[in-house]
């Protein structure tokens, strides 16, 4: 998507590592809360890339502050599926129990895996055709995972609902469900569990979801709802007592360390393809 | 066109360690690196190489001039204490080729004096192994042990097919993403028969001696037990991995059955044989570059001032190529 850029703060896997996102007219903006969820009248959502890993790429930075994290390659599929979260303008809310799944919310923007052949980079912005969702539950928390292909990709025509991405590319969605399951195996964590029996569920039923994710937003930014430490700052929420100006927005950024400047490698853990049965 | 400023970046790619036991085993010492690499020109062009030289910094081949047997008296100079069980017996040297989960197939250049490693070209283009779903370019890392050959004009007894003209393949199955270039002591475990477009190539199972977990491998029943899954998903990847390119699924021996390790020590020995007929001459070595500086004996042999020579005269220059389809996800189907 044109005008937007990324900027990089600090090292790469270190725990102070940021990639904030700009405008058009370079002022720092929330992907949160400043990126318009539907990208154009067919209501293709925007996505922004990670924040989460890109193929074959075993760092995992978060959107919130936590503790550096490292994905464990597992044999079947080496490195993450791309994974993002929809920015502005979704929010699972973790104040609401969902009535699919009986838990609550991440209390994250909704997580989308792009399965385009494209190895999209970090902070990137794209928009999307919606094709499903899964309904993982993680560690008791809803966390809704959107299936969508980028409208830029060569086959992006072929591919208008869930039953396209089990015809065209079999496998996948068996994989992306056991990846789910197993990612955080490796860290002694137990499997992952699923709403639906972990089955997919449709586009229709995606887009109601991502429609009720964004209406828990709305409610957030407006200071309907608690934020719970979310930050809610933005620039362009007009609604949003959140709202700040251009300026108070650079301040923030300022105030953190410079991009830098040396390479960084990744940690041997990285590399280390973990087994399981 | 040489470059006025060569691009040399030169590598300790190749320790060969061994670590020793805390216990009271007996270990081999830590070896030295015994092995440099040179690149010369860019990765991702056609005149990229990676030129081998030894501990004196003579320029080496490594399809000729690193043994096959892991003799550290040989190596080292120093003679070593026989080795009270079998788990420092029967070590290989392996050439790393291609780092496990990358795609440029780099492979010994072995039509050229002192056989660098470069990037294979077909149809005038880079050639890169396509990701076939879930996996991402190689899932080994990627190699061939020195002085063997698969001689193309005997024919397998076990395959039926003409050799396909190169050292044999190894796949080393360790946790560790090896470096191109790096030369390292593997524990042979067993074979693949690929019959790939027709020709004899097996595929060694092996594992890096300096792996971890080295000590619980010790034939292909292993691989099994500790690794369910790894030697499936390597058949299903020599079957399919040239589909991508249009070509059919390829053969094997055996019905794709990996053969132990005892029967992998034969098709090395016999591989070896072919070799040492190619470098004295018993045999056509047709385009083969049979320079060495090591093998005294053969007829190929040349001084290290002929082989500095031949290593700078060789040109290069600083081009790039991209490759878009690296990325993409073949979904072959079961």
């Amino acid at each position: 998507m044109s005008g937007f850029s990324s900027e990089e703060r600090a090292a790469p896997f270190t725990l102070d590592y940021r990639v904030f996102l700009k405008n058009e007219k370079g002022q720092y903006i929330s992907p949160f809360h400043d990126i318009p969820i539907y990208a154009d009248k067919v209501r293709h959502p925007s996505m922004m890339i990670p924040l989460h890993s890109i193929q074959g790429d075993r760092a995992r930075p978060y959107l919130k502050k936590k503790k550096a994290r490292w994905i464990s390659p597992l044999h079947q599929g080496e490195g993450e599926g791309q994974m993002a979260p929809i920015p502005g303008h979704c929010m699972a809310d973790p104040g609401h129990n969902d009535e699919h799944t009986g838990c609550c919310g991440d209390n994250d923007p909704i997580d989308v895996c792009e399965i385009g052949s494209k190895v999209c980079a970090r902070g990137e912005i794209i928009r999307v055709k919606v094709l499903g969702i899964l309904a993982m539950i993680d560690e008791g928390e809803t966390d809704w995972k959107v299936i969508a292909i980028n409208v830029d990709d060569a086959d992006a025509a072929n591919y208008n609902d869930i039953h396209d991405v089990k015809r065209l590319k079999p496998g996948y969605l068996e994989a992306t469900v056991d990846w789910f399951r197993r990612y955080k195996v490796p860290d002694g964590k137990p499997e992952n569990e699923f709403a639906f029996n972990a089955e997919f569920k449709d586009k229709d039923f995606a887009m109601d979801i991502i429609k009720s994710t964004h209406d828990h937003w709305k409610a957030l930014v407006t200071k309907k709802t608690d934020g719970k430490g979310i930050s809610c700052m933005n620039t362009t929420v007009s609604e949003s007592p959140f709202k700040c100006d251009p300026d108070a927005a650079k301040a923030i950024v300022d105030a953190l360390p410079p991009p830098c400047e040396s390479a960084c490698t990744v940690p041997t853990d990285g590399k280390i393809p973990v087994k399981l049965h | 066109m040489r470059a006025l400023l060569p691009l040399l970046r030169t590598g300790a790619a190749a320790a060969t360690c061994l670590p020793r036991g805390a216990s009271a085993r007996p270990g081999p010492r830590r070896a030295m690196a015994l092995y440099r690499t040179e690149e010369r020109g860019q990765p991702c062009s056609q005149d990229y190489r990676v030129f081998f030289k030894n501990v004196a910094g003579h320029y080496i081949s490594p399809f000729h001039d690193i043994p096959l047997k892991v003799d550290s008296k040989e190596e080292n100079g120093i003679p070593t204490k026989k080795a009270r069980n079998d788990e420092y017996e029967n070590l290989f040297n392996m050439v790393v080729e291609v780092p496990r989960w990358t795609n440029a197939k780099m492979e010994i250049a072995t039509k050229e004096p002192l056989n660098p490693i470069k990037q294979d070209v077909k149809n005038g283009k880079l050639r890169y192994a396509a990701n076939i779903f879930p996996h991402k370019g190689y899932i080994w890392n990627y190699g061939a042990l020195p002085q063997t050959w698969e001689d193309p004009h005997q024919k397998d007894k076990s395959t039926n097919c003409c050799g396909d003209n190169d050292p044999i393949d190894v796949c080393e199955i360790g946790s560790k993403v090896l470096s191109r270039g790096e030369v390292i002591h593997v524990k042979i475990l067993g074979v693949l028969g690929l019959i790939d477009e027709g020709e004899t190539d097996w595929k060694l199972i092996a594992i890096n001696a300096n792996d971890p977990e080295a000590s619980k491998f010790h034939d292909i029943g292993d691989v099994k037990k500790f690794k369910p899954g790894y030697l499936e998903a390597t058949l299903n990847w020599f079957r399919v991995y040239k589909v991508p390119e249009g070509k059919p699924e390829n053969q094997f021996a055996f019905n794709g059955e990996f053969k132990n390790k005892a029967f992998a020590l034969e098709v090395i020995a016999s591989t070896h044989e072919c070799w040492k007929a190619l470098l004295m001459k018993k045999c056509s070595a047709g385009a083969i570059s049979c320079t060495n500086v090591q093998v005294c004996d053969s007829p190929f042999h040349c001084t290290q001032d002929e082989a500095r020579s031949l290593v700078e005269s060789v040109s290069f220059s600083l081009n790039e190529e991209t490759n878009e389809e690296e990325q993409a996800w073949y979904f072959l189907g079961k």
